[in-house]
């Protein structure tokens, strides 16, 4: 695989979610990333090359920080010359487990993690610099993870899900939840407090009533709470009862 | 409270059309998280604080969605913009309360404006469905462009929409202290609510949740340790 095609294809990972729409999810996304990495069947076998493009902007869906391993392994499979219809099926399994792992790792463990770290260190008087240091550490990880995981796809191919299952992949994501979990209950009381500073004892009281009154009904308000709806109905509550009183 | 001339909105224009952008189309660096796109537009209306602080707030809300493919979830970015803008230059927890409405009202009509994107991604791909079928690039190229062009419109009428309510609530006199500290409580109080809601649901009651309860503790050893 020509090196200036992998890194326009790994550049273009970065919009792969630009055209998202509920037919074909990141499928557009693929086609445009995959253009350069089929670039080499465009002289070589004209009609493959054709049939590669319709292929890669068929329906496809994952976590987009994931989406170099298909993208690599697709496209490694249309150069060596694999049937079409085993392509669109590496193309249909690839789904789920890319999904699945990467929003485990990135979505429920990094960035929770990460963001619980950089609000506990703000609340300690941190400032901005906690936030800078959030944007470097999420995006050296994502980064890394983008640029191996077309690599790796690239390398294997149709064997990139026994890679995958072989690599530092799903032991990440087993180890990040719990990371992630601390993460987040460390974050909560040094937020509360550093939010509440310079109220009134009465207020802070009628603010820990409505976090513990919140949690309560996330847990048995089924699927009619939301966190945002919640605080809708609060602060107009609020607002509504308070300029009554006036 | 700081002024907001001109230049400043428009550079809070830009900023919270590309924190749009970034929630889904390009290029997801979390600068879209509430504590980054606030940060930034504290520093652009001259209050970092004010920032930090909604930052920190809205991005506890924003812990709770996990923005997984085709769910809906709100749009906390362009909100927070908004929010910062509402209140910066006033003293906390002032306007805070009303700044976290707005913003609330934002998130879920910047949701809303996600979905309608992803329907009109989907009646472009019918246009073009000759070209795609027939394996023209120049139409894969086109529809990208095009997704990308859409949600950058997105962006930008969202957080127009934002600003004009934020200059509204501004020039609006400010509501009586002891309400806006009510409302301030409020805010902080739901904020809180979602962060640990959240966090207990996706813990579930494995490891995850033990050490959810171990970070608790020792969040709550240093909280009181600093009095």
């Amino acid at each position: 695989m020509n090196t200036p095609g992998r890194s326009r294809a790994f550049v273009r990972l970065f919009a792969i979610q630009g055209d998202w729409n509920y037919e074909r999810m990141l499928g557009i996304g693929m086609g445009w990333a995959a253009a350069p990495l089929l670039d080499d069947l465009r002289t070589g076998d004209p009609a493959r090359h054709t049939a590669a493009v319709v292929r890669s902007a068929e329906f496809f869906n994952c976590n987009p920080n994931l989406a170099g391993l298909a993208l690599g392994a697709l496209a490694r499979a249309e150069q060596d010359g694999v049937p079409g219809e085993q392509v669109r099926r590496l193309r249909t399994a690839l789904c789920g487990p890319l999904g699945a792992i990467g929003d485990r790792l990135f979505w429920a463990g990094v960035v929770p993690a990460l963001s619980a770290l950089a609000i506990g260190a703000v609340a300690l008087g941190a400032g901005a610099w906690a936030v800078g240091l959030f944007l470097v550490a999420y995006n050296t990880l994502r980064i890394g993870t983008g640029w191996w995981s077309l690599g790796t796809g690239l390398r294997e191919g149709l064997q990139v899900g026994g890679a995958v299952g072989r690599s530092w992949l799903p032991r990440a994501a087993d180890r990040v939840g719990p990371v992630a979990g601390f993460a987040v209950g460390l974050a909560v009381p040094l937020a509360g407090r550093w939010l509440l500073r310079g109220l009134a004892p009465t207020d802070m009281v009628l603010a820990v009533f409505l976090a513990v009154g919140g949690v309560v009904l996330s847990r048995w308000g089924g699927t009619h709470y939301s966190a945002v709806r919640y605080a809708m109905v609060v602060l107009v509550l609020l607002a509504a009862g308070g300029m009554a009183l006036r | 409270m700081n002024p907001l001339d001109g230049g400043t909105l428009l550079l809070l224009l830009g900023w919270g059309t590309l924190v749009a952008l970034d929630l889904v189309s390009v290029p997801q660096a979390m600068y879209a998280r509430p504590l980054v796109a606030g940060t930034v537009a504290g520093l652009i209306c001259g209050d970092l604080m004010i920032g930090l602080q909604l930052g920190v707030l809205l991005e506890l809300f924003a812990l709770d969605v996990l923005p997984v493919g085709a769910a809906r979830y709100p749009d906390h970015g362009p909100a927070t913009v908004a929010a910062v803008a509402a209140s910066a230059g006033a003293p906390w927890p002032e306007r805070m309360g009303t700044a976290v409405l707005l913003a609330m009202l934002l998130a879920v009509l910047g949701g809303w404006t996600l979905q309608r994107l992803r329907h009109l991604n989907a009646q472009a791909l019918h246009g073009r469905a000759a070209a795609l079928a027939a394996g023209s690039e120049p139409g894969i190229r086109a529809l990208q462009w095009g997704g990308l062009g859409r949600d950058a419109i997105r962006g930008l009428l969202l957080t127009a929409l934002g600003l004009a309510g934020a200059l509204l609530l501004r020039a609006f006199p400010p509501l009586p202290l002891r309400l806006q500290a009510v409302l301030g409580a409020g805010a902080i109080g739901c904020a809180l609510a979602a962060v640990a809601g959240g966090a207990v649901r996706s813990a579930g009651r494995g490891a995850r949740f033990h050490w959810l309860i171990a970070g608790l503790a020792a969040g709550l050893l240093i909280a009181l340790g600093l009095g």
